[in-house]
């Protein structure tokens, strides 16, 4: 849903929120801001702030002290101005009153985009409590806290927890305490240190044994505030025999400098159980032009199959970001589980997208698949980036790749570096890949009947990318065709 | 960073490690704790695996080539077959050899290469500087042939002509490390590369097949075919990359890598690598790796061939298609009977 977040989105979590206010869902709200730069101080405030036990102030230390000690990768092929992270905000929380009160207070470019998506916002509805609507329980969260939780009362029925982390951390300590890094270790990388020093908010969900979570669950972020990182931490454990379908959308509004956005997604999915993750990313990315400004996407995601016939599936549309550096990945530990990896990756404009998968074969007869469709437009840099392997136990493992990449114009670039390993006599490894550009023959069959060039190319690249659409939840795959089209804007002609 | 400076300069900073991008499955840095002594000058008798066809020879023996002056040169329209040995004799310690090849205009040089190890636990490096001009052709066949123990790297670097032609075969039989590299200039304008590979690996072997292909301008071709089977602990690794630059407009690429896998503790690695900087291309690489079809091991046995027979029968049609397409003739059934031989070897 995220990404196609309007004005009016954004003033009904306002409102909802204000009045979540009232009831002391978060009392003190005086501080806006943590103060700039990072140091141990600002890692205590932060930790203070969400009145945290004194363990995870510890484990927070402990990561703020390694990062200290580590070097920011520099082996993605990606160029971008230093981050600056000395001169960050940490931790921004919206004001109650926050957020544009009128269209002339958003950014007309945002706005434009909207429209162009045409779409009433189903978060809009369900959470103003429109009869009919479309039912997702949704975690909002602005800059660095999570403003608003949905139909809490109702998944708590179902015994599925679905809460800010921060407030995980006070109800359910047991639990975080004993997921919370132990698929992202704390030293990860140097992205997920960080995060592990100064995350602020985030979901957390735990579906219990044998439940079939009974509505989509769905976590928008948003980085509002200027000069802020936004350091969110996603922790899913899908128990026994559970079912869950996560979804997680982005958005950011135009601005000049590069804002940073380093997220730690973890999921542990134990026996029999099932965890579907869906991201739809659009922050801003960036000028088309000049290439100022612009989020840079730096996430880890990993998923655990951590007992027999678990089962992880990542989707992902990516077409915001001035910079992508993000590869969600499966170690299939159980016997018999399974990864999945569908990606569409679109970049124009200056944008540069470092991305792909890896997919760890541990345990016998695991099987993964991955299939990744990239599109470079503008003077943009598209790499798919991916590692398959199968260690000695893994007997019977099985993977199947397909990377496609779809050039469109001169200027811009795309790389496909994947890596396999097989360690062992009885696994079966394929991957294809092939790169093209948009078929002068099939946009001219297009715009003889009539398309625009630009319809064209939208209605060809979703076929290209059909694949990867057919994954998302239905709603919004039809959200992820009209943004496919937006991204390309500008790419022809 | 490579064997070649580490062995001259005698300065074991220089090897590549693990940590090297393009060294990631093959580090030397790890494994050479100490470099044995300088090779000492030896004598080898004309022959080789490629001494059935008919042939000058130059030798490179223990990393001296002095007979000929590390020259290989074809005049313009020139056509010839050339044996190029690399020998390591039996007592070869250390050594590293530099040679350069040259093809002049319309020139058609068969250039049948060899790396022989004789000794054992030598550590050998050759750099290849090899230049094919306009309309020229070089057809280079390459059996390496190490020890077992040996530590052995040969980097080729090619420049090709417009309207330039280069067609390479290489079977690797594996070393402690063995790394097979081949960088290519590709002019495009109707030049064409071939860079096929082959490896057949038992015992601890390592082999590394690394290529690299730089098209520079349009309307270039490449093809390459790579296959390879590791049985026992050995580990085949295969890297290639094939980069189009801005401008590079109408290139055709493919690459493919296939592997099998025969024992439970042999590893395959691959790094089948594209990277394009130009809309207007076809490229394209595929990659496998996996065990034997049981399917067709079981047709084989149903019409009565032995367990090892069926596996040897269709071990060596799996290999038999990068055979198949060496030219000339003669070349290929000298390479047929050495892949057979070898097949043989890990029965």
């Amino acid at each position: 849903m995220k990404p196609m977040a309007d004005l009016a989105t954004v003033e009904t979590i306002e409102r909802l929120s204000g009045e979540k206010y009232k009831h002391g869902f978060i009392t003190d709200i005086a501080t806006e801001f943590a103060p700039r730069g990072l140091n141990e101080e600002v890692v205590r405030f932060i930790s203070a702030r969400k009145a945290e036990p004194e363990w995870m102030l510890e484990w927070r230390l402990e990561a703020y002290r390694r990062w200290r000690a580590m070097d920011e990768p520099d082996w993605a092929r990606l160029e971008y101005a230093p981050v600056d992270y000395e001169n960050l905000y940490y931790y921004a929380a919206p004001k109650a009153k926050a957020g544009p009160k009128s269209l002339d207070e958003v950014d007309p470019e945002l706005l434009r985009t909207y429209e162009k998506l045409g779409i009433p916002l189903k978060e809009q509805a369900v959470l103003a409590g429109v009869e009919g609507a479309p039912r997702y329980a949704v975690d909002a969260v602005f800059d660095s806290v999570s403003v608003v939780t949905t139909f809490r009362d109702e998944l708590s029925k179902a015994g599925v927890v679905f809460m800010p982390i921060s407030e995980a951390l006070r109800e359910h300590p047991e639990l975080v305490r004993k997921y919370l890094g132990s698929v992202v270790p704390v030293s990860d990388n140097y992205f997920a240190c960080l995060n592990s020093a100064v995350f602020s908010d985030g979901s957390f969900v735990y579906v219990p044994p044998g439940v079939r979570c009974p509505m989509e669950l769905s976590t928008y972020f948003r980085i509002n505030a200027q000069g802020t990182g936004q350091f969110e931490r996603t922790l899913i454990v899908a128990d026994r025999g559970s079912y869950v379908s996560y979804l997680e959308g982005c958005t950011a509004p135009q601005r000049d400098e590069n804002q940073l956005h380093a997220a730690v997604v973890e999921l542990v999915a134990l026996e029999d159980a099932e965890i579907k993750y869906s991201t739809v990313q659009n922050w801003y990315p960036g000028d088309a032009e000049t290439g100022r400004g612009g989020i840079y996407n730096f996430v880890t995601k990993r998923a655990d199959c951590r007992e027999a016939r678990a089962k992880v599936s990542w989707t992902q549309v990516e077409t915001g970001s001035a910079i992508t550096w993000k590869y969600p990945s499966c170690v299939l530990r159980g016997d018999g589980s399974q990864g999945e990896f569908y990606s569409i990756a679109i970049t124009n404009g200056r944008q540069q997208a470092d991305t792909g998968t890896k997919m760890i074969h541990l345990g016998a007869n695991t099987r993964s698949r991955i299939i990744s469709k990239g599109i470079s437009a503008g003077r943009s840099s598209n790499t798919y980036r991916g590692l398959v392997s199968a260690h000695p136990k893994a007997k019977g493992a099985r993977n199947f790749t397909q990377c496609d990449s779809l050039l469109i114009g001169k200027d811009c670039a795309a790389h496909t570096v994947p890596y396999v390993e097989a360690r062992n006599g009885q696994s079966v490894f394929e991957h294809e890949a092939t790169t093209t550009r948009l078929s002068e023959d099939q946009l001219f069959y297009c715009r003889q009947r009539g398309l625009s060039s630009e319809e064209a190319v939208a209605l060809l690249v979703n076929g290209f990318v059909r694949d990867v659409l057919q994954q998302l939840p239905m709603e919004f795959a039809v959200e992820a065709q009209k943004l496919v089209a937006v991204s390309l804007e500008g790419s022809v002609g | 960073m490579s064997l070649a400076a580490a062995l001259r300069s005698r300065d074991l900073d220089q090897l590549p490690s693990r940590r090297d991008e393009a060294w990631r499955w093959t580090g030397l840095r790890e494994l050479i704790r100490a470099l044995p002594p300088p090779s000492p000058e030896a004598e080898v008798a004309p022959g080789g695996p490629w001494a059935e066809v008919a042939c000058d020879e130059h030798r490179v023996v223990n990393g001296r080539c002095e007979p000929f002056g590390g020259l290989v040169r074809l005049g313009p329209g020139e056509a010839s077959t050339r044996r190029l040995r690399f020998v390591a004799s039996p007592e070869a310690g250390a050594h590293a050899a530099r040679v350069q090849v040259r093809v002049e205009a319309r020139a058609d040089l068969v250039l049948l290469e060899s790396y022989e190890g004789l000794g054992a636990g030598y550590v050998a490096a050759a750099e290849l500087d090899i230049e094919v001009a306009e309309g020229a052709r070089l057809t280079r066949l390459v059996l390496a042939e190490d020890a077992e123990d040996a530590v052995s790297a040969s980097q080729a670097d090619v420049r090709l002509a417009p309207g330039a032609r280069l067609h390479q075969s290489v079977i690797a039989t594996g070393a402690r490390r063995q790394r097979i590299e081949t960088r290519v200039l590709h002019p495009g304008q109707g030049a064409e590369a071939r860079l096929d590979g082959l490896y057949v690996l038992g015992e601890q072997r390592h082999s590394d097949h690394t290529t690299s292909v730089e098209h520079q301008g349009p309307g270039g071709l490449t093809r390459q075919l790579i296959k390879g089977v590791a049985a026992g602990q050995a580990r085949g690794v295969f890297q290639g990359r094939i980069a189009v630059a801005k401008g590079a407009d109408g290139t055709d690429a493919r690459m493919g890598h296939h592997a099998l896998i025969l024992s439970e503790q042999a590893e395959i690695d691959a790094k089948p690598e594209l990277e394009i900087f130009a809309d207007d291309v076809a490229c394209a690489h595929g990659a496998t790796v996996g065990a034997l079809d049981p399917d067709q091991l079981f047709y084989a046995r149903a019409r009565g061939l032995p367990e090892t027979e069926a596996k040897a029968l269709l071990t060596a049609a799996f290999l038999g298609e990068v055979v198949e397409r060496i030219e000339p003739e003669a070349a290929r059934e000298v390479a047929r009977a050495f892949v057979e031989a070898r097949l043989r070897g890990l029965a």
